[in-house]
């Protein structure tokens, strides 16, 4: 349990995780390593990052789930950014230099599609 | 029974008296002059005119028996006010302009002092007292037409904005899952705004999964607006969707590359069929042609 995110496995190696209003994205460090070990526990291969309560990504939150992408890749674990809100979107486009580097997803349906598409390169990511 | 000495009638009962002894001759002056200004340019009917200038009379009439001191929250000066307010909405959706209208009112004041000056019982101080009068009757009516004028010409601005809004930004579901945005014209701050706004929002109603943003109608372009269409492309990947860039011609491309903008990660294709071709084949779909 940690405070602030709720973390649900979904099947097929991934974890959803669902911000709460108690995250404090500027406290990275409070998060990251129990974030870690419940990964490695539940042998996750991917990260679902839920960002449908999330109504604006600043610098700040930006910076925490790039800090969160960077310590999933060491660990093998790909995060897939899902449900970004079309404000949100727009007003992160304005403030990033280039693309995110995590994968994007409309939903969390096409998360998971996206997933096995990253799973199993030669098969199609959207079948 | 006595009457009161012409010098003893108040400001509105000197009116009162110029109306109801010439109120043929000025109804018809009225209407003579409605029909100069509106019948001529089809705006009112002659019904139309005379049923006006007879109301007015009658609430100028009706606003008059209130007393000398005008008072400007009184019911009858509300009614003479909402008269010229809806008479001023009426030729205004008709296609008048704001100058007829006011340089009517004008006459039908004029009007009044025209009669009065015949009325030789009038002296100096009431016929100063009636035009204190009636500027300030006749000036809260321009007031109030004036603004008509203006909420009218908000509304109609705000009307054609919505509309150039519509249609600058006509995103289509070309296929489920598949949205197509064609550009034409420039693109500025405001303009990208509005369009990834749209974009963004239709995206996440149709679940889209591809974009062809089509740029054939872009004459011109330059680093802001590669700067634009680069944030556009950039938000419609943060949403989950991917974005192909159609139409892009060879001034456009040349124009690209010496502003050093790298296109290098953006899916481009020449032609907007071309574009939908490579959204079908990211959505696995075949179009095949049909027998005979």
């Amino acid at each position: 349990m940690i405070p602030g995110i709720h973390l649900t496995p979904i099947g097929e190696d991934s974890v959803l995780l669902e911000p709460g209003e108690g995250l404090d994205p500027t406290d990275p460090d409070a998060y990251l390593v129990p974030l870690l070990g419940y990964l490695q526990k539940q042998r996750a291969r991917f990260l679902i990052y839920d960002l449908k309560s999330v109504a604006l990504i600043d610098n700040v939150y930006y910076e925490w789930m790039t800090t969160m992408n960077s310590l999933c890749m060491i660990s093998g674990i790909t995060m897939v950014a899902t449900n970004i809100r079309p404000y949100a979107a727009f007003a992160l486009s304005q403030q990033i230099a280039g693309n995110p580097p995590f994968p994007c997803a409309l939903n969390v349906d096409s998360a998971r599609r996206k997933i096995r598409g990253l799973a199993a390169p030669e098969s199609d990511p959207d079948t | 029974m006595t009457t009161p000495a012409p010098t003893q009638r108040t400001t509105s009962q000197i009116l009162i008296d110029l109306l109801m002894l010439n109120v043929g001759k000025i109804s018809a002056i009225i209407e003579q002059q409605g029909h100069k200004i509106f019948g001529q340019a089809n705006l009112l009917s002659k019904e139309e005119i005379n049923d006006y200038s007879l109301e007015f009379l009658e609430l100028v009439v009706i606003l008059l028996q209130t007393g000398t001191q005008l008072d400007r929250r009184s019911a009858e000066f509300g009614a003479l006010r909402k008269f010229f307010t809806s008479f001023s909405q009426q030729i205004q959706a008709r296609g008048s302009n704001l100058d007829e209208f006011v340089r009517y009112i004008q006459f039908l004041q004029r009007v009044f002092l025209d009669n009065l000056e015949a009325d030789a019982t009038v002296d100096f101080a009431q016929s100063r007292a009636i035009l204190l009068l009636l500027g300030s009757i006749f000036n809260d009516i321009i007031l109030d037409v004036f603004h008509v004028y203006l909420e009218e010409k908000e509304r109609t601005i705000q009307a054609q904005q919505e509309e150039l809004r519509q249609t600058s930004t006509p995103i289509t579901e070309i296929w489920d899952g598949v949205l197509t945005l064609p550009i034409i014209g420039t693109l500025d701050s405001t303009r990208t705004m509005m369009v990834m706004e749209n974009l963004l929002s239709r995206i996440e109603a149709e679940r889209a999964r591809v974009v062809v943003i089509d740029v054939t109608g872009v004459m011109a372009i330059d680093s802001q607006v590669s700067h634009h269409l680069i944030q556009m492309i950039r938000a419609v990947g943060l949403m989950g969707a991917e974005a192909v860039l159609t139409g892009i011609r060879p001034e456009i491309a040349r124009s690209l590359t010496s502003l050093n903008i790298d296109l290098g990660k953006v899916t481009t294709r020449a032609t907007l069929s071309e574009g939908l071709k490579e959204a079908f084949r990211r959505l696995k779909v075949e179009v095949h042609q049909g027998k005979g």
